[in-house]
């Protein structure tokens, strides 16, 4: 450092030890951009679904369950919701998976996971949908049923975590 | 008890515990000076083959360019004109922005500030990675760094901290009910006290006992007292700011790597008085804050990329560019996380009229999410199961970890930090396995002499991508995001079922099964539509409108292949040479997924 740096320092200090504190740290904790934030879509009018539900896959280990409706508005993340279970009068079970709106997209294609189903098994289900919050959407599907793959699917299992 | 004994009885303990942890740290700063002298070996519980054979010089290697730009640093502050003090509130007027944001600049790349002066800040984020991992082979490999004790190594890739500046103090918003912002991929940075979620990041790795690894955060303050640009510090924070009366004893502790057993859990081991405590707090506080100032300057964060000047009118995306930029928002879906601020959804042939949202969209909705990503058995944190040499073990629970991001975090569990907010504990269930979504802004940055971050003809820089580098290249990342339902088995890394290939017609099953996201899976994209896509990411590297700075510092050896003869030499296969088996796991530690409130369902 040169001296004439360091007088010049010396005689700034006493100042700056009362004031610059406050100053700067009102100028680091502002966030500029910080209001970019997920955009809340206005709350469709009524949501329906458009087409499916319908099985999107079925393997073995895991089945997903697809179908799309008008886009829901309202939260950014809403979650697809399967009621299912093998006797159509008592669908017990219930999955979720979530996803997430596109302001900008009419539709919304809804996707849930189903894992480790019983094999050959015939499942029965009703979908539906609701914000990240639990409110629903109000979009239910009737009572659809399939019927999961076989052991032969098995293949590379013995490296699975169970 | 009467006032007089208890404080006698207070200062004869604090006497008694002092000359223990003096005569602990005594014994175990002479193990530590035997490692820096190399004559206790390294740490390594690693298998043969999982450290890189270059680890050694390319950590060096790193450390010389971070000491590269440190110099250059010290010149800009040395070229600095004085800010003046003027009004009321009293402002450092005209060079205050420069002054601090040097003054961050210089802390981030001090190699000063870790036990053995031997790890920067950038260390594990240089300029010519997007602020990300600077070392090929680590990024192809282990994934994680090395800290200041080698071979301590954390448990995830680096973030890529450009623009993590802009992300707000985590929230939980009642009405959405979603998380957002902090930083970190766990979002563990809250920003509760600084109310600067990124200032509160650059004070965890100087801490972490695998990283920059001081045993106490007052080492900072103290390394500051010797540091060249303390006189910067002072100008920005207050003459007399580091004026702390420090015990004959702490450079010998904050010479110990934090963890050591000869602390026993004491984070503050440095004996200072009450006063003397708050001043080094607050000195940490200024230490982020001034790093935080850096990084969101233009230094590192400048809105210069090919996207941006778009934006501005001034450049026309290539056709291939605008596809992937109407796939990104269409068919892709990318936008509904990694918002691009426009606003509109193009179609085929449609021009882009939309007005911004925002001058500088930071493609991130600030939010979580759980992408299905499979374990990573190349990560070396499953390895540290055994003591170093200070007696810390950095993994007790082996392959019995499961990195459940944010829900590790708001349960204040193993690895991550405690939660501030006891009110968000019970939404931990519900974001299990989420990570951060990160900023797609400088995502494809590599080196001027690596012009690509994709194996093929030409030479590259390996990249790790996600937060435990399972993914090698951009289109094996938009490809998993694509086809990761279609192409599902239930298997776990290296074991992909014989006709298949791995990251290309097989995707092991997730780490975490909860709470995954299903906006993504099965696509439907083409081949060609995903290097579209590609193609758009490439735009978002900042330095098209203007030089990036000390971009130009990489000194180590792009990677090269030939896709003739090495059938990995392809952005699809890029890295399955190094694929290792993933052994039989055993049940998630206890103590991870057991952990109240219980995840739902139960994570095997």
């Amino acid at each position: 450092m040169n001296k004439t740096f360091a007088r010049d320092l010396n005689m700034n200090t006493l100042l700056l030890k009362l004031a610059v504190t406050a100053a700067v740290t009102c100028l680091l904790t502002s966030n500029p951009i910080g209001a970019q934030v997920s955009p809340t879509t206005p709350r469709a009018a009524r949501v329906q679904i458009t087409q499916g539900p319908a099985i999107e896959m079925t393997k073995e280990f895991l089945t997903i369950i697809r179908w799309t409706t008008n886009n829901p508005g309202a939260s950014p993340e809403h979650y697809g919701v399967v009621h299912y279970g093998t006797d159509p009068k008592n669908l017990s079970e219930t999955a979720k998976s979530p996803i997430r709106l596109n302001p900008d997209h009419a539709s919304t294609v809804f996707r849930v996971r189903l894992d480790n189903l019983k094999p050959r098994t015939t499942y029965y289900y009703t979908v539906d949908s609701e914000e990240a919050n639990g409110t629903e959407d109000g979009a239910k599907s009737a009572v659809k049923q399939f019927t999961t793959a076989g052991e032969s699917q098995r293949a590379g299992r013995s490296r699975a975590w169970d | 008890m009467k006032p007089t004994k208890s404080i006698s009885t207070v200062t004869i303990c604090a006497a008694g515990i002092a000359a223990v942890l003096s005569s602990s740290c005594t014994s175990a700063v002479q193990r530590n000076k035997e490692d820096k002298k190399g004559m206790t070996s390294a740490y390594n519980p690693y298998p043969p083959g999982i450290l890189p054979g270059d680890l050694n010089s390319e950590v060096e290697r790193v450390l010389r360019e971070v000491d590269l730009v440190e110099n250059r640093a010290l010149e800009r502050w040395h070229a600095l004109a004085l800010p003046i003090v003027r009004g009321q509130p009293p402002t450092l007027q005209n060079t205050g922005t420069e002054a601090i944001e040097t003054l961050g600049e210089l802390m981030n790349f001090d190699r000063n500030m870790s036990p053995n002066r031997n790890q920067a800040c950038m260390s594990c984020h240089m300029p010519y990675a997007g602020f990300g991992g600077p070392i090929p082979s680590v990024n192809l490999t282990i994934i994680a760094y090395p800290g200041t004790a080698h071979f301590r190594v954390g448990k995830r890739t680096p973030q890529r901290h450009a623009y993590a500046p802009f992300f707000p103090v985590l929230q939980y918003n009642q009405t959405q009910g979603l998380f957002f912002g902090g930083n970190f991929y766990d979002s563990r940075a809250t920003g509760v006290l600084l109310r600067n979620p990124d200032a509160e990041q650059a004070q965890g790795p100087p801490v972490d006992t695998q990283e920059m690894g001081f045993p106490d955060t007052a080492c900072v303050a103290f390394r500051l007292t010797t540091a060249a640009y303390r006189p910067l510090f002072e100008l920005v924070w207050g003459a007399g700011s580091l004026d702390i009366k420090f015990p004959r004893n702490t450079e010998a502790i904050c010479d110990i790597p934090g963890g050591a057993s000869t602390f026993r859990g004491n984070t503050t081991p440095i004996d200072l008085t009450p006063q003397d405590r708050t001043k080094a707090n607050a000195a940490y506080g200024h230490w982020g804050q001034s790093i935080d100032s850096y990084e969101q300057s233009v230094q590192v964060s400048p809105f210069s990329s090919k996207f941006d000047a778009f934006l501005a009118g001034k450049y026309k995306l290539t056709a291939d560019e605008m596809a992937g930029f109407e796939l990104f928002n269409g068919k892709g879906n990318c936008n509904s996380c990694h918002l691009d601020g426009r606003g509109t959804t193009l179609k085929p042939n449609q021009n882009d009229t939309g007005s911004a949202a925002t001058v500088n969209p930071l493609f991130t909705c600030f939010g979580s999410s759980n992408e299905g990503v499979p374990l990573n058995p190349r990560n070396a944190f499953y390895y540290e199961t055994t003591p170093d040499s200070l007696g810390f073990v950095g993994n007790p629970y082996g392959f019995g970890y499961r990195d459940l991001g944010l829900g590790t975090f708001l349960r204040s569990g193993f690895g991550s930090a405690p939660n501030p907010n006891s009110n968000w504990t019970q939404s931990a269930p519900s974001v299990d396995g989420q990570m951060q979504v990160s900023s797609a802004r400088d995502v494809a940055m590599t080196p001027p002499q690596c012009p690509t971050t994709e194996a093929g003809a030409r030479p590259y820089f390996q990249k790790g991508f996600f937060h435990n580098g399972y993914f090698k290249s951009l289109k094996q990342l938009v490809h998993f995001y694509n086809t990761r339902d279609k192409f599902a088995f239930p298997v776990t890394s290296g074991h992909c079922p014989p006709g298949t290939i791995e990251k290309v017609t097989c995707w092991p099953m997730p780490e975490v099964k909860n709470n995954i996201d299903m906006t993504s899976g099965n696509l439907g994209l083409s081949d060609k539509e995903e290097d579209q896509i590609v193609a758009f990411l490439e735009t978002l590297t900042d330095g098209f409108t203007r030089p990036y700075p000390n971009i130009d510092v990489f000194t180590g050896t792009c990677m090269t292949c030939n896709p003739v003869t090495d059938p990995n030499c392809s952005p699809s296969r890029q890295g399955n040479g190094s694929l290792i088996p993933t052994p039989p796991l055993p049940s998630c530690a206890s103590v991870i997924c057991s952990a109240p409130p219980a995840t739902s369902p139960p994570i095997p």
